[in-house]
């Protein structure tokens, strides 16, 4: 049982330059909550402020409704862990899964048994006695797991844990930890800038920029409702693609024009769209709903600039109007850079965004 | 025409081989003409008479001489207290600059001056500092500490007090040197060792206790093992406060020997005085490894 709630939480580094500006989080208990961001934008400072590593400047951190914003770390029931491991050098792994236990005077078999179940847990029983400079990084980082879940926390914390290791066995341990995840049950946060990560783990995402959220949501939330353009563009493999259209609506029905193409939409759909007659607003198409089209069906051609194939599927890239739109298609297909295809646009599936505020454009739809 | 391509790549391969010793060659000779070849000629002179017999003359006079006891026992005392109290003073230092706070670099700075002043120098400053009528009792008079009367004549105190005067600025020119060594080392350890160490149940002791200082053991031992030799081998600032022989030291009386009685049969017991330095050093080095445990194979538990 553990809840966590950041209240207006912030941290300035010095004057002028803020690490985190504002953060209001609930996490639930049992909750996985991944926080995801660029580089910079406060997602470590919040990690180091609920572990108690950094001071805070504003607000409250509470656990199961206590008040831990002063307490010293080792009083605050979390556990961590880092990006470059931090097993201790000079003990074997024994040592380092018995730290917080031999400190916390835990009975010897009570020790003995605990470091046991999490080195199994995490398969590690047989290096026990091993130094971890005899260990590799996969092994090193199993080792600070293990640790971590030695001591029960209510809170566990995860900072880019995955960063330092190589693809293959980064893709292996996120389901390993999502595994061990379902199995201890315990209320976890976990810090990347990887996006795939945060939506191949997270029960909820949290994205931040500038030191400020800006969006929360589970990793549909915010892959097919993105809140903003930036979530938008930096959710998905590839992201989104943006288009500058002008909305115009009459009695026929809502018209975007954009200088190469026009597409009719839906005005039932997307009803909200009337307020924005005569307006520039941003059309926003996930990768793979753009679609290849017969010559007659087509909503505007172009030609291929390059093709990535990805084996399930393939990515192909066009150049348009200086930019670069990138879609999704199955493999398969045969296609050859310089072809030129017709494109049409998955129409169920259309994000719009105001282009003042780089908002979404809430339609009716998904106020259900 | 196989074999002779075979030999040009063989040659070449040797050429390649040979580099790192044509290159370490000056060294090596410069070592043995100026380093090797005077160090055995004092081990061997140091065996001999005046008159050119081997003897073990030398060695027993330095034994019969209550002197050498003395500087000995004065010697022993200056490594054990200055070594011990420098390095838990420089440990204390580089731990509060490792926290980086605000003007920490500039502290930094400051604490380094000492460290860049020549044996000489310390001594020449420290000496008309503690002089009678010296900075030392003015600035004492300056904060009415002192009145004129009662001036502190530092230089005139028994054995021991002068001992702990020698301690003290050996320790204030020697602090920075033992500092700058264990902060590059606290540095090397990162922060996220230490930090892990505060959200897994440690205090701020149990962290030091249990996590920096054993993580830290290799360069505590590098620290230890210079300041003990140089420690062994101080005479300097001695010589420029009290003169020859008030406070005798082990290579004090060398350069007693060698270079101000100078004679040949002094100079023979200088040299002889120097082998037994040599073998105080080594063996203190060793020691100190041996118990600090350098010596155990890591990981074979």
């Amino acid at each position: 049982m553990a809840t966590l709630q950041l209240i207006d939480l912030a941290k300035r580094f010095t004057k002028k330059v803020w690490g985190v500006r504002k953060m209001d989080l609930e996490v639930a208990d049992k909750e996985f909550i991944v926080l995801l961001g660029p580089s910079g934008c406060g997602k470590t400072t919040t990690m180091r402020m609920i572990a108690g590593l950094e001071n805070v400047t504003r607000g409250t951190i509470l656990l199961d409704d206590r008040d831990i914003t002063d307490i010293a770390p080792r009083n605050r029931h979390v556990s961590m862990v880092f990006q470059n491991y931090a097993v201790w050098p000079h003990m074997t792994v024994f040592d380092n899964i018995a730290f917080s236990l031999k400190l916390a005077k835990l009975p010897h078999d009570v020790i003995k048994r605990r470091v046991r179940e999490t080195a199994d847990m995490v398969r590690i029983g047989e290096l026990l006695k091993r130094l971890p400079g005899q260990l590799s990084g996969g092994q090193q980082q199993r080792v600070a797991l293990a640790r971590a879940l030695a001591v029960k926390p209510k809170v566990f914390l995860l900072d880019e844990p995955l960063s330092n290791l190589d693809a293959k066995l980064r893709v292996n341990m996120r389901t390993e930890m999502k595994a061990i995840h379902q199995q201890t049950e315990a209320t976890s946060i976990f810090v990347t800038h990887d996006q795939s990560e945060a939506m191949s783990m997270a029960d909820r995402i949290v994205i931040m920029k500038d030191g400020k959220i800006v969006q929360i949501g589970t990793p549909d939330d915010v892959y097919f409702r993105s809140a903003d353009m930036f979530v938008a563009g930096f959710i998905g493999t590839p992201p989104a693609n943006f288009f500058k259209v002008l909305c115009s609506y009459d009695s026929g029905g809502i018209v975007l024009k954009h200088t190469h193409f026009k597409l009719e939409i839906d005005a039932e759909k997307y009803d909200k769209l009337k307020e924005y007659n005569r307006k520039e607003i941003i059309l926003g198409v996930r990768p793979e709903d753009l679609l290849i089209a017969s010559e007659d069906k087509a909503v505007f051609s172009e030609q291929i600039l390059v093709i990535e194939p990805q084996g399930s599927h393939q990515v192909v890239a066009l150049s348009f109007e200086g930019s670069i739109v990138k879609m999704v298609i199955p493999a398969g297909i045969k296609l050859n850079h310089g072809d030129k295809i017709g494109l049409d646009f998955n129409r169920e599936r259309l994000h719009f965004f105001d282009k003042e505020t780089e908002k979404r454009i809430i339609l009716r739809q998904h106020l259900v | 025409m196989a074999s002779l391509n075979l030999q040009t790549i063989l040659d070449k391969e040797t050429r390649k081989k040979m580099i790192p010793y044509m290159l370490i060659a000056p060294v090596i000779i410069y070592y043995f003409l100026f380093w090797i070849f005077p160090v055995l000629n004092a081990i061997i002179e140091s065996f001999k008479s005046i008159e050119g017999v081997w003897t073990l003359g030398n060695y027993i006079h330095i034994f019969k001489d209550p002197v050498f006891y003395r500087a000995l026992l004065n010697t022993a005392f200056l490594v054990f207290f200055s070594v011990t109290i420098e390095f838990i003073l420089a440990f204390g230092l580089a731990l509060l600059i490792n926290t980086k706070f605000k003007g920490s670099s500039f502290f930094l700075f400051l604490a380094m001056i000492p460290m860049a002043l020549p044996a000489v120098a310390v001594g020449a400053m420290w000496s008309s500092g503690l002089a009678t009528r010296g900075w030392m009792n003015s600035v004492l008079m300056t904060f009415k500490i002192v009145d004129d009367a009662g001036k502190i004549i530092f230089l005139a105190g028994g054995n021991i007090a002068s001992m702990w005067l020698i301690i003290l600025i050996d320790a204030w020119q020697v602090i920075p040197f033992v500092m700058i060594i264990l902060l590059a080392g606290l540095q090397g350890i990162g922060a996220e060792s230490r930090e892990a160490g505060y959200i897994f149940g440690g205090t701020k002791f149990q962290v030091l206790r249990k996590i920096t200082i054993p993580m830290l053991k290799p360069t505590i031992t590098t620290a230890m093992i210079l300041r003990i030799i140089s420690a062994i081998q101080i005479w300097l600032i001695i010589v420029m406060l009290f003169g020859f022989n008030r406070i005798p030291v082990l290579l004090e009386q060398v350069v007693l020997n060698v270079d101000e009685l100078g004679s040949d049969f002094f100079e023979r017991i200088g040299m002889a005085l120097s082998v037994i330095v040599a073998l105080i050093v080594s063996a203190a080095a060793i020691l100190y490894l041996k118990v600090s445990g350098s010596f155990e194979k890591e990981a074979e538990k």
